[in-house]
């Protein structure tokens, strides 16, 4: 049974919890967050570890065109008989998911094929469908500045940018 | 030239003589109809009034033969499917979005405030609306030849009740209540002639529209089942606004500071102005000819305007449609699109009017695609009420976003941006529901249930 929350100046700052609108995750403000955890294919750690560097260096470019994640992990855990992955990101999560399997398919491929028992490839959507039903949410979450999106951090750099120019013209 | 016989035998033939005229051709101008929502309390009155009605209703070859007095559109809600005694794993077969229904998917499609279903006109979100007609005629006469036509399918039946019925009609000179030329653009389908418009886009798999066919993906639709019941059918999601005119001047009044101004704003929260001009090709003045070019007025990409100076980012034609807008980003524009039929209901708003004169006036939009999750409802909720895809935050489509007040709009321009605040509602829903819009053949199969299901069903 959960107790109940005892009112102290610390849990005067407790953030307001949501949940996805559509399926597993929480989710603070802006920012949400969803891992999955599966079984790893027999010889899947092996490949994994030969593969990663490639798709160590290709994250970024992959990641910064999907334009909502905050950040992106994936592990072998339990010596190696387990594979988890976990994300935080901006807004809902589902109606994305087949734009993202559409479009980053190579990549997700890399990751995940071969690697994830039963993962039969991002165009075999029955099987992505199961991959994703093993996705759960998580007990406790924290993201600071729940409201500023990945997007918004960009525009910001920028614009800060820019006014450091302008200040440093004007000096 | 070997190659291009290969080519086109690829592309699958529509069996248009199966799929409703709604579905694949534009609606008649003038225009003038009825929407009619029926219930049905029992499954054997209901399959003996489908039976009557399905000659009237006009497959997309026949659409405006002369000798049609107008046309019939018919589709079936989840539970109107119920009503109907579908097999069990016929319905369970369906799509989740459907099965739930539009106003169980509020969260989903950020339909709140305004927008909430708690605000809806009966029967829109109850179990009571089963069967949506829409009937299209050229004039009054022929329209009440249509509706008498559609009444005499039920008129002895005690067990079918009409619970909804709603007249619209075209508005001078085509416009929309807020004074735009609206039903200019739609996606080219493959496979389906005549075009229904000019314009550059490449076409899209006819699968994304109608079931039976390879969608952009190379996928046919594998439900629902059986497969008759299917093929050539879609999904119609259906919504009625209401347009708040008078508010749209006022703000429009207090934002400008001449009728130029005004205009020029308009035009921006739109993304064309009144006249159909896209501001893409007519960034500072109004083009009616081009707005009249039913080509050229469609005929545009975002490519020259990267910036959002001549049509803002946040612009509603932009947003709902981004084109070749998002082209660097992960994101499957060609899966978020679907066919839109709208038509208008009440009287306009004079010229000049700045107050509400209470009347109920706006548009009744049917946006017909085989994914809705992936098509009106991804661009409903990412597109229209987040602002996020455009690095533009919280905020939401000028026009139709759920802003109570506090929307702001932006405006790129150089040096500075201008950003308008203080945005009302000018647009509420007023009721929603997911429709299945099935094809001839599935009408009969439909009608023909309980003679023939049980064996069918199980495909
Ligand atoms: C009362 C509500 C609405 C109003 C007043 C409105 C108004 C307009 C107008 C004036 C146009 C330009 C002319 C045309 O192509 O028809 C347009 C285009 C369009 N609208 Fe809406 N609209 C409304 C609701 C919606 C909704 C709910 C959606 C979808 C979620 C939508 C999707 C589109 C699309 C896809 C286009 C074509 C964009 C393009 O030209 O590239 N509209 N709308």
């Amino acid at each position: 049974m959960a107790t109940k929350v005892i009112e102290n100046e610390r849990t005067a700052m407790a953030q307001h919890m949501t949940r996805q609108p559509d399926g597993p995750g929480k989710r603070i403000g802006k920012k949400g967050e969803i891992s999955g955890i599966g079984k790893v294919a027999p010889g899947g750690a092996k490949l994994f570890r030969e593969r990663l560097p490639q798709i160590q260096a290709e994250a970024a470019y992959w990641e910064t065109r999907v334009g909502t994640v905050h950040d992106f992990r994936v592990t072998l855990i339990d010596d190696d008989t387990r594979i988890l992955f976990t994300i935080v990101f901006d807004g809902d999560f589902k109606p994305y998911v087949a734009d993202i399997l559409n479009e980053a398919a190579p990549w997700l491929d890399q990751i995940f094929l071969g690697v994830w028992d039963g993962f039969k490839g991002t165009n075999d959507r029955k099987s992505v469908e199961e991959l994703l039903s093993f996705a759960f949410e998580c007990d406790l979450f924290f993201v600071r500045n729940p409201d500023v999106t990945v997007r918004d951090v960009a525009k910001m750099q920028r614009l800060s940018g820019a006014v450091a120019e302008l200040f440093d013209a004007a000096t | 030239m070997a190659d291009t016989t290969t080519l086109t035998t690829h592309v699958p033939t529509l069996e248009v003589s199966d799929i409703q005229a709604t579905v694949l051709r534009p609606r008649p101008s003038p225009y003038l109809g009825q929407y009619v929502i029926l219930r049905i309390d029992d499954a054997a009155q209901g399959r003996e009034m489908l039976r009557r009605m399905i000659p009237h209703v006009a497959p997309a070859d026949e659409w405006w033969v002369p000798s049609l007095a107008g046309w019939l559109g018919i589709a079936f809600t989840f539970e109107g499917l119920k009503a109907l005694e579908l097999p069990q794993a016929s319905l369970d077969s369906f799509p989740i979005e459907f099965k739930q229904g539009m106003a169980a998917r509020a969260a989903i499609l950020h339909d709140v405030g305004g927008n909430a279903p708690a605000n809806w006109e009966y029967p829109f979100g109850t179990t009571d609306a089963h069967i949506a007609l829409a009937i299209y005629a050229q004039n009054e006469q022929d329209l009440q030849r249509v509706l008498e036509l559609a009444r005499r399918t039920h008129h002895d039946l005690a067990q079918i009740s009409v619970v909804y019925r709603m007249p619209f009609g075209e508005l001078p000179e085509g416009r929309n209540p807020f004074g735009f030329k609206d039903g200019l653009h739609n996606p080219q389908i493959e496979g389906s002639a005549p075009a229904a418009h000019g314009g550059s886009d490449a076409p899209i798999k006819a699968g994304e529209f109608v079931m039976g066919y390879p969608d952009q993906l190379g996928e046919t639709a594998q439900a629902p089942i059986p497969a008759e019941l299917r093929q050539n059918g879609t999904f119609v999601a259906l919504r009625k606004f209401h347009m708040d005119v008078a508010a749209f001047r006022r703000y429009l009044r207090e934002q400008a500071s001449s009728s130029e101004e005004e205009e020029l704003l308009a035009a921006k929260m739109v993304g064309r102005w009144r006249s159909g001009a896209p501001l893409v090709l007519a960034p500072d003045r109004d083009d009616p000819a081009l707005g009249a070019d039913a080509k050229g007025n469609n005929d545009f990409s975002y490519a020259d305007d990267r910036k959002g100076l001549k049509c803002p980012f946040s612009a509603h034609v932009r947003r709902v449609n981004p084109r070749d807008a998002l082209k660097d980003d992960i994101v499957d524009v060609d899966s978020h699109r679907f066919i839109r039929r709208g038509t208008n209901y009440g009287p306009p708003l004079p010229e000049g009017v700045l107050e509400d004169d209470g009347a109920e006036r706006g548009g009744v939009f049917l946006l017909i695609g085989a994914h809705q999750r992936q098509q009106f409802e991804f661009v409903q909720s990412q597109w229209v009420a987040d602002g996020n895809f455009i690095s533009h935050g919280t905020e939401q489509d000028p026009l139709i976003g759920n802003n109570e007040g506090d929307g702001v709009f932006t405006i790129p321009k150089v040096p500075v941006r201008r950003r308008l605040h203080g945005l009302p509602r000018f647009v509420a829903v007023r009721g929603g529901e997911y429709c299945f819009m099935p094809g001839l053949r599935a009408l009969r199969w439909l009608a023909g249930l309980g003679e023939d299901a049980e064996q069918t069903a199980s495909h």
